[in-house]
């Protein structure tokens, strides 16, 4: 009788890669739908566009550098749609096809694929559209919470992902229990922020904050795993300097855009502070 | 919960070394006739056998560790029954009966190593993954196990004991009324985690001490022992030696349970008579799903440290292959000792072994925990060894 042997451990936990990646999209299609339903045909085009060229970007790169194709892990998937999600719908279609193949060829596979990148590749993309095509990008409308109602379909959301606050929320209470997200950062983050304005007496900006942007950007896209620190204290770290970044951009009234180059530049910083918060073993000195 | 005994084999293979150190000098050859309880191999620790009938061979034989370990193959003989002879052990102090009776933990180590002062005892009764063997003896033996820990903490000088039991376990309420008339010895429920058994983490959960790296337990006052230890003080002080343990039998045989195996039984045995195997084995893993080590025979022996065997059918075994890592960081709220183990596994991947020990890999125990959480189902745990062995090597190259 012949007998698997193996390095321990022997039971391996259900999660995977995929299960992260395709748990991580099924959080974001309820808030997909919502926008789908309030701007209607083009906010489709834009969630297909999107992410319709990052999974064939993410193939052809692959195939082309002879390397496993690895498009069905769900990884690209997920940037074409955050990307979508964190643009206008009323833009022209070739837009979110640049920005995703931008972000997949250059945020994502030079910089190594997934783990080993530094900037989170969909605000790559949406940081590529804004500095080439500023104009193209300007939203109808800025939201802001006006009333209860707005919580759930804001009327007045300029990009996909502002339509229903609620939803986003709904996505990323399932994604924080599941851990697919950071959650350090996004918590020590968001519970930061909202005291901070009212310290700094910036309450009156508060509705712009509780919008479908502010929590996709603090929950997907500050806490995602591959860009944050991986250290217990790190990770806090990050959350607390992310928020000062944050209000800093306030100041100069600066909301969705603001929110991600904070995110950005602290991306840069996340190398540096895992390098300074190694924690101590216990019984080390 | 009952332990149940099963039917002796033809045949046992008793190694030379079950503890943690040099193989033990065999103190029998081919033909010999040996009765149950006879001391078969001395040196660092004690053998026992523990079968009567006749020696037929000694030499390399598999055993658990993978490696082949020089052993005492007995055949057992109908005739040759013959009783243990209790006054041999039973006479002089406890600390002698320990080391004459060959007591052995589960992490391969004597019970009293130092003779630095004690002033606590930890007993850790917690379970490892699906193996129940702690709570069953409890069950089955509480005051046997009360008995040995007082005499334990009488020989060491200790002025308070701790049993470590979990939360949802049968055994907390009969150990709690067990030692309702000890004021010292405490009963502990924690909450089930993985792994319960590292002996730092339990010092600085129970006992509230830290030990530093490079020391012992035993250097900051505290002796951690296991429920196993406590039942064969209680058998050697009535004079039998370690030659029985019990151990669980779990995954897909027949009927999983708790069973007293003789030492030396091959694993196989005790598949068959735990009920056999459902479906066709693909894996044998001798002492746990998460830190155990997988066998490629199952004519392996039961030795003193054997807590459990599992059996795995194909559908169980994990050959999914790894993925890269996402920096998820699950491993790192996993580790209980604090480690970063994905920079572990990479830095070892790479050969940086230097940059290994800056993270200090050596504080790994090899718990597993970090490769079970892992997303990306990376063999952390085997890189981890690689890396102590790039860094042992290295050292080696430097002495000479």
């Amino acid at each position: 009788m012949t007998f698997t042997i193996s390095p321990p451990p022997h039971v391996k936990s259900r999660e995977s890669v995929k299960s992260v990646m395709w748990g991580t999209v099924a959080a974001l299609i309820p808030v997909s739908l919502a926008a789908i339903y309030l701007f209607g045909l083009p906010a489709l085009m834009v969630i297909l566009a999107s992410v319709i060229a990052a999974v064939v970007t993410e193939v052809i790169i692959y195939w082309a550098a002879s390397q496993p194709i690895t498009a069905g892990d769900g990884n690209a998937v997920l940037i074409g749609l955050l990307l979508a999600l964190i643009l206008p719908p009323d833009i022209p279609i070739w837009i979110p096809i640049a920005g995703s193949v931008f972000a997949i060829a250059v945020a994502k596979y030079i910089f190594g694929g997934t783990g080993t990148l530094i900037f989170h590749p969909a605000l790559i993309g949406f940081a590529f559209l804004l500095a080439a095509w500023p104009t193209l990008l300007s939203t109808a409308s800025t939201p802001h919470l006006g009333s209860f109602s707005d919580l759930f379909l804001e009327t007045g959301a300029g990009r996909l992902i502002e339509v229903s606050p609620a939803l986003v929320l709904l996505g990323g209470a399932f994604v924080l229990y599941k851990r697919y997200v950071d959650r350090r950062v996004a918590i020590s983050a968001t519970i930061l922020l909202i005291p901070s304005m009212l310290i700094l007496g910036m309450g009156w900006q508060l509705p712009y904050i509780l919008t479908g942007g502010f929590f996709l950007g603090l929950i997907f896209l500050a806490a995602d795993p591959v860009t944050s620190p991986v250290t217990k204290r790190g990770r806090l770290v990050y959350g607390i300097v992310l928020v000062v970044l944050i209000l800093i951009q306030l100041h100069f009234n600066a909301y969705f855009t603001g929110l991600c180059f904070a995110i950005l530049l602290m991306n840069a910083f996340g190398p540096f502070i895992d390098k300074n918060t190694v924690p101590t073993p216990i019984g080390g000195r | 919960m009952k332990i149940a005994t099963i039917k002796t084999p033809d045949q046992v293979i008793i190694p030379l070394q079950q503890h943690a150190g040099a193989v033990c000098n065999s103190l029998v050859s081919v033909g010999d006739i040996v009765s149950a309880g006879q001391l078969i191999g001395d040196g660092e620790s004690r053998i026992h056998s523990s079968v009567s009938g006749e020696v037929t061979a000694v030499s390399e034989l598999p055993h658990p560790t993978g490696k082949n370990v020089p052993s005492v193959v007995i055949n057992i003989h109908e005739g040759a029954e013959k009783e243990i002879e209790p006054e041999e052990l039973s006479t002089g102090k406890l600390r002698h009966i320990i080391r004459e009776a060959g007591i052995i933990e589960p992490n391969g180590l004597s019970t009293l190593r130092t003779k630095a002062e004690i002033d606590t005892i930890i007993i850790n009764g917690t379970n490892t993954d699906d193996l129940s063997s702690n709570a069953a003896l409890m069950l089955d033996y509480p005051a046997e196990i009360v008995y040995s820990l007082k005499a334990l903490m009488e020989l060491v000088g200790a002025k308070k004991a701790f049993i470590v039991i979990e939360l949802n376990s049968e055994a907390l309420q009969v150990m709690r009324t067990e030692t309702i008339p000890d004021r010292n010895i405490k009963v502990i429920a924690t909450p089930m985690y993985y792994p319960p058994g590292t002996e730092d983490v339990l010092v600085k959960n129970v006992a509230k001490k830290k030990v530093p790296r490079g020391s012992t337990p035993e250097d900051r006052g505290v002796l951690v022992s296991s429920i196993a230890a406590m039942k064969a003080i209680y058998d050697a002080v009535h004079g039998i030696p370690m030659i029985k343990k019990v151990i669980t039998v779990a995954g897909a045989v027949g009927s999983p349970r708790n069973v007293l195996v003789d030492i030396g039984t091959p694993i196989g045995h005790v598949i068959e008579e735990c009920g056999g195997c459902n479906g066709t084995p693909a894996k044998i893993i001798v002492n746990g799903a998460i830190s155990g080590t997988a066998q490629y025979t199952d004519q392996v022996p039961v030795i003193k440290t054997t807590t459990g065997i599992l059996v795995q059918t194909e559908k169980d075994v994990n050959r999914e292959p790894p993925a890269p890592c996402i920096n998820c960081a699950w491993c790192v709220d996993a580790c209980p000792i604090g480690l970063m183990p994905h920079l572990l596994y990479g830095y070892a991947d790479s050969a940086e072994f230097d940059r290994c020990a800056d993270l200090y890999i050596d504080d790994c125990i090899e718990c597993g925990l970090c490769a079970y959480i892992c997303p990306s189902k990376l063999p952390i745990v085997q890189m981890i060894r690689y890396g102590k062995h790039g860094i042992a090597e290295a050292e080696m190259e430097d002495l000479s």
